[in-house]
């Protein structure tokens, strides 16, 4: 990439390349068709977006937003994420605050946008759904979420759920191209082949990686590798190997180091071991593999539980440690 | 009544007035007395004693100060917790006693230093080592435990005086001396038993005596072990663990406990640090960890549902059932082992700071991208770290559009942080000359104008986005107007 030659500025692809109306989004058809008619009617019930990651929802909702109220959508906007805002009671002070102002003539309602909304509790969710019912003369709620079951049945009722499916592999390579050729970079095939099979589908990852191998120059597979190398999963592999050496202690400052450093909480490590149990990276007799997908599972029920994150990885890698000795391995 | 109120403990009662009245310790004597008397002209500014507990490091302090005349500023480590208190302080202090022209000196003595460091507060321990830099006084300190790597800036700027633990014997001199003093009647089996019982701590030990000549007048042996089974000294972290660990019975590691200073939450964190460095068998560490993690399951229920009952058991498990675990190995409970203080709390101190800055970066990724601060750093945070430390002009643009600061790079840049600044400045002066450029071509009005438009047009970076931000407009316009003046 020649950045010289480009502007002074540059900001994240993932934004850059968002659609910003929906009749610029060329994936979930069905959906944007449905939305394009809210916006025909400037009408809507509450909305329920559910799917994996990356498959537009966010970028819907927005999109959805911005063909609703124009360049000054966000004055009409609140955007909250479950996972960021600390508990019901402080979402329900903004969203309080925000559904008190008035409305100009010529807006329908204003939107609630409530992204990570499975990640509440129930207990909460109970709570929103009193909020929905309290404000929905002048607000519509559009929820986000990655598991629509994790969403209590009397939420649901109220809203029009819409359910994202994932990208279709063609769809995600096609846009990662069509980025590249924006942005003047060169690619090879396979890379983006890679970029697919590491983001499993999903699209914001898929760029980000771009972006990032794109900054290397070239991207390539090696570059893509490097790229996804340089952050966790080798650092999380080398925990579990050390782990299962019998090298406790050495594991323990490696995963201290995890989650001080980079700031990752203990489920975070937990779902990145699980993907790495099953990795042919690891050579492991398969039923071992079972073995600890088991008490990974139990320790992020104890780290769900408990009080302190490390304590409880502590104990996962002090059982590696011990099936490690018992299976006789040599990693 | 009146007589009872004036009467001083017994262990400052006998403190040692002259050197020689310290028991023992000739090495850490002369080594003392004569770094002391030679300061300022010494290697090391300040003095660390170290030594168990009641050994006679601050007493030799004292005496000496009272023999070679000088006054004692004494302050106790874990009085301030605050980098701000040690200054106000113990820089008033050292500057007082220039400012009157005393002819006597003035030690600075900061006892229990180890305390400093188990708090989670780097900035006390910086301010410490500034104040041994700029103090016009010598600098007393006295440590348990002197390796501790967090004493390490202590150590480098430090004159080590060790002191060794006492003998039984040496105990039981002092204690003799001390019941012909005050006249009481003792059976020498009552003081061997103290003396046995204090662990080389002679200040326990004295303790012990007054208590017990206190109460019946006389020590007999039969009084002492009546009195003194239940130890009433709190036990220090090290000794906490030691019994924890040599447990023999479920009900002593529990009482080790009890009798500790730490309290739960505390030794939850000394014992996760030190179990891997006391059990050496993979499947005794297991079950060691197995209790330690349930007994924090507990820990959490109670936080989340108010139900203190559940204490009991959060205890049984992280005392008892860490002591029990050793079973393949059972000997390793006794095995000499040199304990560390919690890694965690002394990572979280140190990175406090880039944490925060971390945090902050996160949250302008996840309100730029419309994601959570959690995706912000397990997805992107890792990526952007690739981008600055492989490519530090295209970095640079990041910074400008993103708005991050300075912090934020080096957190992201590591040492490429300075290359990527430079480049920064670089596009923050092509900027400010574009913007002048512009100026001057709305001054011309339309003609200028155009010729840009033409150059713009030409260029073939010109690239359609379907972004049409106005943002984006201006930066496209920026980089044909870079390449347009690059070519004049």
């Amino acid at each position: 990439m020649s950045s010289a030659a480009t502007a002074f500025e540059e900001i994240l692809w993932a934004e850059k390349y968002r659609p910003r109306s929906l009749k610029d989004m060329v994936n979930q058809e069905e959906i944007v068709s449905r939305l394009m008619k809210f916006v025909k009617e400037r009408n809507m019930p509450h909305l329920l977006f559910a799917g994996p990651p990356g498959t537009g929802k966010t970028t819907a909702a927005l999109a959805l937003s911005y063909d609703l109220y124009g360049d000054e959508w966000r004055k009409y906007v609140l955007e909250l994420n479950a996972s960021d805002e600390r508990g019901i009671s402080v979402i329900r002070t903004k969203v309080k605050e925000f559904a008190r102002s008035k409305l100009p003539g010529h807006i329908p309602f204003k939107i609630v946008l409530l992204d990570e909304a499975d990640n509440m509790t129930a207990d909460a969710q109970q709570a929103l759904r009193r909020l929905m019912e309290m404000y929905a003369e002048n607000t519509r709620f559009i929820l986000i979420a990655n598991y629509p079951s994790k969403i209590i049945e009397p939420i649901q009722s109220r809203c029009a759920v819409f359910r994202f499916t994932p990208l279709r592999k063609e769809d995600v390579i096609a846009r990662l191209k069509w980025i590249c050729s924006q942005e003047n970079c060169e690619y090879e095939e396979d890379a983006l082949e890679v970029i697919y099979e590491i983001s499993g589908g999903d699209m914001r990852r898929a760029i980000n990686i771009l972006q990032a191998a794109a900054a290397l120059g070239k991207v390539t597979v090696s570059s893509v590798y490097k790229v996804v190398g340089l952050a966790h999963p080798r650092e999380v592999r080398e925990i579990i190997r050390l782990a299962l050496m019998g090298k406790f202690i050495e594991a323990r400052e490696k995963l201290r180091n995890l989650m001080v450093n980079y700031g990752l909480s203990g489920t975070d490590i937990l779902k990145q071991m699980h993907r790495e149990i099953f990795s042919a990276d690891l050579p492991l007799p398969e039923e071992l593999r079972v073995l600890i997908a088991d008490y990974i599972g139990e320790v992020q029920f104890r780290v769900v539980e408990g009080a302190d994150d490390e304590i409880q990885l502590s104990a996962l890698l002090a059982r590696l440690a011990l099936l490690g000795k018992r299976y006789n391995l040599k990693l | 009544m009146a007589a009872e109120e004036r009467r001083v403990p017994w262990v400052i009662k006998y403190r040692p007035k002259r050197i020689a009245d310290v028991v023992n310790q000739d090495d850490a004597k002369s080594k003392f007395v004569s770094w002391l008397k030679s300061w300022p002209n010494v290697r090391k500014r300040a003095a660390l004693l170290y030594g168990p507990p009641g050994c006679g490091k601050t007493s030799l302090v004292e005496a000496a100060a009272n023999e070679l005349g000088y006054d004692v500023l004494e302050m106790n480590a874990s009085d301030f917790r605050r980098a701000s208190d040690i200054e106000r302080i113990a820089m008033r202090a050292a500057r007082a006693s220039t400012l009157f022209g005393r002819k006597r000196g003035r030690i600075i003595l900061l006892d229990e230093v180890d305390g400093i460091s188990g708090r989670e507060d780097a900035g006390g321990l910086e301010a410490l080592l500034r104040l041994i830099r700029v103090a016009e006084n010598p600098v007393v300190m006295t440590a348990n435990d002197p390796w501790n790597p967090n004493l390490r800036p202590l150590r480098d700027v430090s004159e080590l005086i060790e002191f060794k633990r006492l003998s039984k014997r040496d105990v039981i001199k002092v204690l003799k001396r001390i019941c012909t003093a005050e006249k009481i009647e003792c059976e020498n089996d009552a003081l061997n038993f103290i003396a046995e019982r204090a662990e080389g701590d002679l200040r326990g030990a004295i303790n012990d005596l007054e208590a017990l000549a206190e109460g019946f007048g006389r020590v007999t042996l039969e009084h002492a072990r009546a009195l003194l089974r239940p130890r009433d000294r709190e036990h220090n972290p090290f000794e906490t663990l030691r019994n924890i660990f040599m447990a023999k019975y479920g009900w002593q590691a529990k009482m080790a406990l009890s009798q500790s200073q730490l309290d739960y939450e505390q030794a939850k964190l000394w014992i996760h640090e030190n179990l891997p460095h006391q059990y050496s068998d993979p499947e005794d560490l297991w079950r060691a960890y197995e209790a330690l993690s349930k007994a924090d399951v507990y820990l959490g229920r109670i936080v989340r549902s108010g139900d203190w009952d559940l204490l009991a058991y959060a205890i049984d498990l992280m005392t008892a059932g860490v002591a029990m675990a050793a079973q393949n190995n059972p000997r390793d409970k006794y095995r000499w082992t040199k304990y560390n203080f919690p890694q965690k709390l002394l990572l979280m101190a140190r990175t406090r700071k880039a944490r925060a800055i971390r945090d902050d970066l996160a949250s302008i990724v996840a309100s730029h991208l419309h994601i959570s601060t959690a995706v912000a750093k397990n997805e992107v945070i890792p990526l952007l770290k690739t981008i600055f430390t492989a490519n530090p002009k295209y970095a640079a643009r990041l910074v400008l559009g993103l708005s991050l600061s300075e912090k934020m790079v080096e957190y992201l840049a590591g040492p490429n942080k300075s290359l990527v600044m430079r480049y920064v400045e670089e596009l923050k002066r092509l900027k400010e000359e574009q913007a002048k450029v512009s100026r001057a071509a709305a001054a011309t009005a339309a003609e200028g104008a155009k010729e840009v438009g033409a150059a713009a047009a030409s260029g073939a970076k010109v690239r359609e986005g379907v972004d049409r931000s106005a943002k984006k407009r201006r930066q496209r316009r920026g980089g044909d107007l870079l390449s347009y003046l690059s070519k004049k």
